[in-house]
């Protein structure tokens, strides 16, 4: 029983110290706005926030019961996503005990909302970069899938249902340890079984055993099903050229819906790309050609990809700095993209991918109010946020590393 | 930081004698190390043309930030900085609205032993079948056709220092490149650089050599091992020394010790001459390899990956040993968990200002923006209210690590009579948006951005996507 009289102090002095923050109003007022919309970067704008919601966004708005915030020769953007991160499941990568994103009973099907912890240290640190909300997937099993992913904002609170669940799920193609054939034998194999079970599901489960199931549970194929039914799409982690030609033509031929992670090579294909309609996540760092299959990396991806019209979006090199998605788009700024595409790439490109954009990625009325008060140019690496609001609620900016920071700086004189 | 300065002198003055071919100075080496000197750099550049780059922005490398100055390079060393510098004869680079640097010195690289695409046959940085193995060398696995040097170039590197990994205790002997195209690993020596000697704290070794339940497992197992073998160094050195003293008669009647490939390594700490780049993330280990660096009578150079140098900032300035960090890079391992995006101007900042703090990479990606990681390191120290100039910033990437590499009389800053290596910058090198346009190495470019053939490319960048074309 201690244990759960000291979860509800702790809750209790976490509302305590929010609702003290909270307004139900609140103006922000004559930001420069990177909206992330058509709309692009609006000068001296206010931004009204009631219940959590943007309500107006427009010049020298009236609202004198407002909670008002001046932010005055500062930018504002919408909270940004992080597009394929596994925050909330891990705290230490090299510690099997401090992580929690893995399985070797699931594949397909193995949903990770269930392991996400609100009070991982990188949430708090994550949301002080400007990381609102997540897309948390599993990491890589051992066959060509690793599971679903679903969504979660990073404000910090003790609840524990996600935005959006199992709304996508995560296969590699290319990078495994079989060969690139062999994934694509798993992968149509895993798909006929999928469609044979929505006709003779008795049969194949009879005996009480899933053998013809293969390594397959019966939640994995039920997972796939919705793939083939255009529920979700499928997140496809590849890199070569050609894999990525083969990943198109078979989605063709399901009619399913992919996205890719990685990506390395999708220059070359840029046109292809474009056609199909594929989102890509990309790390515009990333341009050491690592393996056979990332040859071609480059520092200007992501801008060929969009100049040929192809959706980017942004993600940071690792979890634990999944904040640095802002330095990925600073540098692809520096090698040709523009900044509001930038920005979109962190933010309402991701919503739109996973069907999120009626709620988050953008500052527009009937959002949610996920917006960062940035002191300077969000996409510099020396520009930080001054203020998180998650669903128009002012969030602590305090991290551990800070707590840390403060100890070590007195005890060095340094402050 | 200072420390490095003598060794440095040194190992400069051999280098100019090795220039001149007088071999028989050399024995200003210990005779010890005189013994592996075989491998010396073949480096010399062309003699370079005069050239002034005008008008720039100058951050010296010494603590200067020069508004509208410029920098004078003939025959492969800088002449003159500052304003009022004029040359009828030079060749003129505008740098308006331009910044210019030294050339970027990664201290912490793996190029070339973790070489890309990153294959088992290229996978040459660890020689992890012992936990003590200071008789291997990092230039004896280098591969000189590593794409990853030309992408480091265009951020600006124009010295690299290749380590051994951290699987064991003692690592084996780093090596000091410049970052210039040679078929011979010894054509990208750089000239002079003394040794270095990789150690390593913490997990890894316990990790690696814990797995197969053979020694270390543990921290004290590491810290037993490093003690061992310093153990048997003095031994070792005890047995050159005593044979030394020997009278010239003595000495033919007896056997001079055998030569000992591990304890030459050691030995060569032992006297000063080899630097120690220790691998090491927390506060309380870096603590306890400096009492064992006491214990034997040697200097610990750098703390490498020092995620938790700030919690020790004040032992480190106090002992004048630097720290190799990253700006934010953290829990990959329970032993970066600690870190804070202030280490590096904390580290800095410690017992005023005499701290001295180096930003490093260990990536292939971070090489390439070294800059973008000063600038974070930078901002964060000053939002906490350290107050940091650029012009003093701007050492973490360039003066200090060449200190803590023993080659600061050569490079690390823009002062008459170094090397010719300079970066021109787009704009402000702590801005996002800012990129390395002109790179020079002992005053010839090696890469101009203007240009798309104005680098050499790596064997391996060569009809690699197609025959026809080549590897940006």
């Amino acid at each position: 029983m201690k244990y759960f009289n000291s979860i509800f102090i702790i809750t209790s002095l976490f509302f305590i110290s929010a609702e003290a923050e909270n307004h139900s109003r609140i103006l922000i007022q004559n930001a420069t706005v990177m909206t992330a919309t058509d709309q692009g970067t609006l000068l001296e704008t206010d931004v009204l926030i009631d219940q959590g919601i943007i309500t107006k966004v427009g010049l020298d708005i009236e609202a004198t019961d407002a909670f008002i915030i001046d932010a005055t020769s500062k930018i504002i953007t919408p909270g940004l996503i992080a597009p394929h991160s596994t925050l909330g499941l891990v705290e230490i990568e090299s510690e099997p005990a401090a992580r929690d994103d893995s399985t070797d009973e699931y594949s397909a099907g193995f949903s990770i909302v269930d392991a996400f912890n609100p009070s991982s240290v990188l949430i708090p640190y994550n949301r002080s970069g400007g990381i609102t909300s997540a897309i948390v997937v599993p990491a890589s099993g051992s066959g060509i899938y690793s599971g679903m992913a679903s969504v979660f904002k990073t404000d910090g609170l003790l609840k524990i249902e996600p935005v959006a669940k199992d709304i996508a799920m995560i296969m590699e193609f290319g990078g495994t340890k079989d060969s690139r054939a062999a994934d694509m034998l798993m992968l149509k194999d895993s798909f006929n079984l999928a469609r044979r079970f929505t006709t003779s599901r008795s049969s194949i489960l009879k005996g009480g055993k899933y053998s013809e199931a293969g390594d397959y549970t019966v939640r994995d194929i039920v997972a796939i099903q919705r793939l083939l039914k255009g529920e979700i799409p499928l997140i496809v982690r590849a890199n070569r050229a050609s894999d990525l030609l083969k990943m198109i033509n078979f989605s063709k031929e399901h009619r399913i819906n992919i996205i890719f992670l990685g990506a390395k090579e999708g220059w070359r294909i840029a046109d292809t790309l474009a056609t199909e309609s594929i989102p890509v996540i990309i790390d515009p760092m990333d341009n050491i050609p690592s393996s056979f299959d990332s040859i071609g990396a480059r520092l200007d991806n992501a801008a060929i990809l969009h100049a040929a019209g192809v959706k980017i979006l942004i993600t940071s090199q690792n979890t634990h700095n999944s904040y640095l998605s802002r330095q990925g788009a600073g540098n692809a700024v520096a090698h040709g993209l523009s900044k509001d595409e930038a920005i979109k790439a962190l933010t309402i490109n991701i919503a739109e991918t996973f069907g999120l954009e009626d709620a988050i990625g953008s500052i527009e009325v009937g959002k949610h109010a996920d917006i960062v008060i940035w002191d300077n140019d969000p996409l510099e690496v020396s520009t930080f946020a001054d203020e998180v609001l998650i669903d128009g609620n002012s969030i602590s900016l305090m991290t551990r590393s800070k707590r840390l920071r403060d100890r070590y700086m007195k005890k060095l004189g340094l402050n | 930081m200072i420390m490095a300065k003598p060794i440095g002198h040194f190992f400069y003055s051999i280098c100019l004698l090795n220039l001149l071919f007088i071999p028989t100075n050399l024995q200003a080496i210990s005779e010890a190390e005189m013994l592996n000197q075989a491998y010396q750099s073949t480096y010399t550049p062309e003699p370079s043309s005069k050239i002034i780059i005008k008008n720039g922005t100058v951050l010296t490398g010494t603590g200067l930030l020069m508004e509208k100055a410029s920098v004078l390079i003939e025959n492969n060393q800088i002449i003159a900085v500052g304003e009022g510098i004029d040359d009828g004869e030079a060749q003129v680079i505008d740098a308006e609205g331009k910044w210019v640097t030294p050339g970027i010195i990664d201290i912490h690289s793996h190029m070339g032993v973790y070489s890309a695409p990153g294959l088992r046959s290229s996978s040459d940085g660890n020689e992890a079948t012992s936990p003590t193995t200071p008789h291997v060398w990092a230039e004896h696995s280098v591969w000189t056709q590593d794409p990853q040097y030309t992408l480091a170039l265009k951020g600006g590197i124009t010295t690299f220092h290749v380590l051994p990994g951290s699987a064991n205790l003692i690592g084996g002997r780093g090596v000091t490149l410049k970052n210039i195209r040679s078929v011979t690993v010894q054509g990208m020596k750089f000239p002079g650089a003394p040794y270095t000697l990789k150690m390593a704290c913490g997990e890894n070794p316990k990790r690696v050599y814990g797995n197969r339940k053979s020694e270390p497992s543990t921290r004290m197992g590491n810290v037993a091992g490093y003690r061992k073998a310093w153990i048997e160094a003095q031994s070792y050195l005890n047995r050159l020394e005593e044979y030394e003293s020997k009278s010239e008669d003595a000495k033919e009647l007896g056997y001079a010790p055998s030569r000992d490939l591990e304890l030459e390594t050691l030995v060569g700490v032992l006297k000063g001459e080899i630097l120690i780049q220790n691998h090491c993330y927390r506060g309380e280990e870096m603590a306890i390899m400096l009492d064992i660096a006491k214990e034997f009578g040697y200097k610990v150079t750098t703390f490498h990956h020092a995620i938790e140098a700030y919690k020790v900032a004040d032992i480190l300035a106090e002992q004048g040993v630097c720290a190799a960090m990253w700006a934010d890079w953290w829990g990959f391992k329970h032993e970066a968990f600690d870190m804070v995006w202030e280490n590096v101007a904390m580290v800095d900042q410690a017992l005023s200002g005499t701290g001295c703090a180096i930003v490093h990479s260990d990536s292939a990606v971070g090489i390439q923006h070294l800059n973008q990681e000063a600038a974070k390191a930078l901002s964060a120290g000053n939002r906490a209210g350290l107050d940091i100039d650029k012009a003093r910033a701007i050492q973490w990437i360039t003066l200090n690590p060449a200190k803590a590499l023993g080659i600061a009389d050569q490079v690390g800053s823009l002062e008459a009579g170094k090397m010719g290596d300079v970066v021109i910058w787009s704009g402000d090198p702590f801005s996002i948006y800012s990129k390395a346009e002109k790179v020079f190495i002992d005053g010839h470019i090696k890469y101009d951005s203007a240009s798309t053939d104005a680098f050499t490319r790596t064997d391996f960048d060569l009809g690699i996507i197609i025959p026809e074309g080549d590897r940006l």
